[in-house]
């Protein structure tokens, strides 16, 4: 008697892969989402309804790169999907530029204005946490966005295949997110310390 | 042939603008009452507003919910 061979399920192919990875994605972004909704927690009941002391003008500049940076990578992700990949490549640099110049913003510029320091207080402890956590996930989506210049300009995405850059793209407008969460929370809620 | 829900290419585009404008203007909105203490319930409802346009529109969350595993 021999045993029936069930007929191979498509579990391999590209569309299948898509699906399950788009799922782990989301599901990463939540596991982040919940430890930044921590830090904004940590915020309010630090400092209730006071905020750090800081240049709100700073903080619009700032906010307003990382939006304009989110323009640019869904402008991107859509050129690779139209087959377009020098608009892709344009973009992605633009993205990527404007990212570090979100860094230098936060770290280099309103890091260097701070009347306090890191271990003076709770409105140090809440400020250099949240921007510094912030900023290493924007670090780290530089070096995501980095990677994904490198391979489309070897050509490794195609108007049908382009997953790394999907995932990229998500990713840093995750990071976008947390920072239109954050923005408020630091600059702009409640009275100056 | 494209399915009837997913826009074409230069309507991508074009939503991609219309929605950072969008996001622009409630930014200088969310600093207006931010620099006039203006109650701060309206900046949370902002912030949710964008946050909502940008899962939406930008990370497209609907498409971990589809069935067929396609790029748009």
């Amino acid at each position: 008697m021999s045993a029936e061979v069930p007929a191979l399920k498509p579990t391999h192919s590209y569309a299948y892969k898509l699906r399950t990875q788009r799922i782990g994605l989301w599901l990463f972004i939540l596991s982040d989402a919940f430890m930044f909704g921590g830090l904004l927690v940590t915020r309010f009941y630090l400092l209730g309804n006071r905020r750090p002391d800081l240049d709100q003008f700073v903080g619009l500049i700032v906010t307003s790169v990382l939006l304009i940076s989110s323009f640019f990578m869904n402008r991107a992700e859509v050129h690779i999907s139209q087959g377009n990949r020098r608009g892709f490549i344009l973009s992605t640099l633009i993205t990527m530029l404007l990212g570090l110049g979100f860094l230098a913003g936060v770290i280099g510029v309103e890091w260097r204005l701070a009347h306090f320091g890191p271990a003076d207080g709770p409105q140090g402890a809440v400020f250099y946490m949240m921007t510094g956590m912030h900023a290493f996930h924007v670090i780290t989506g530089v070096i995501f966005l980095a990677i994904i210049l490198r391979n489309g300009l070897k050509g490794h995405y195609s108007a049908e295949r382009h997953w790394a850059v999907e995932a990229a793209a998500n990713y840093w407008h995750f990071v976008d997110v947390v920072w239109i969460f954050f923005y408020p929370a630091l600059y702009l809620i409640g009275m100056a310390l | 042939m494209e399915p009837k829900t997913s826009p074409s290419r230069p309507d991508e585009l074009r939503r991609g603008v219309l929605v950072f404008v969008f996001l622009a203007i409630l930014t200088a909105i969310e600093y207006f009452i931010g620099t006039h203490e203006l109650p701060s319930i309206l900046l949370w409802v902002i912030a949710l507003v964008k946050a909502g346009l940008v899962i939406w529109y930008f990370m497209h969350l609907k498409r971990a919910f589809r069935e067929e595993g396609e790029h748009e």
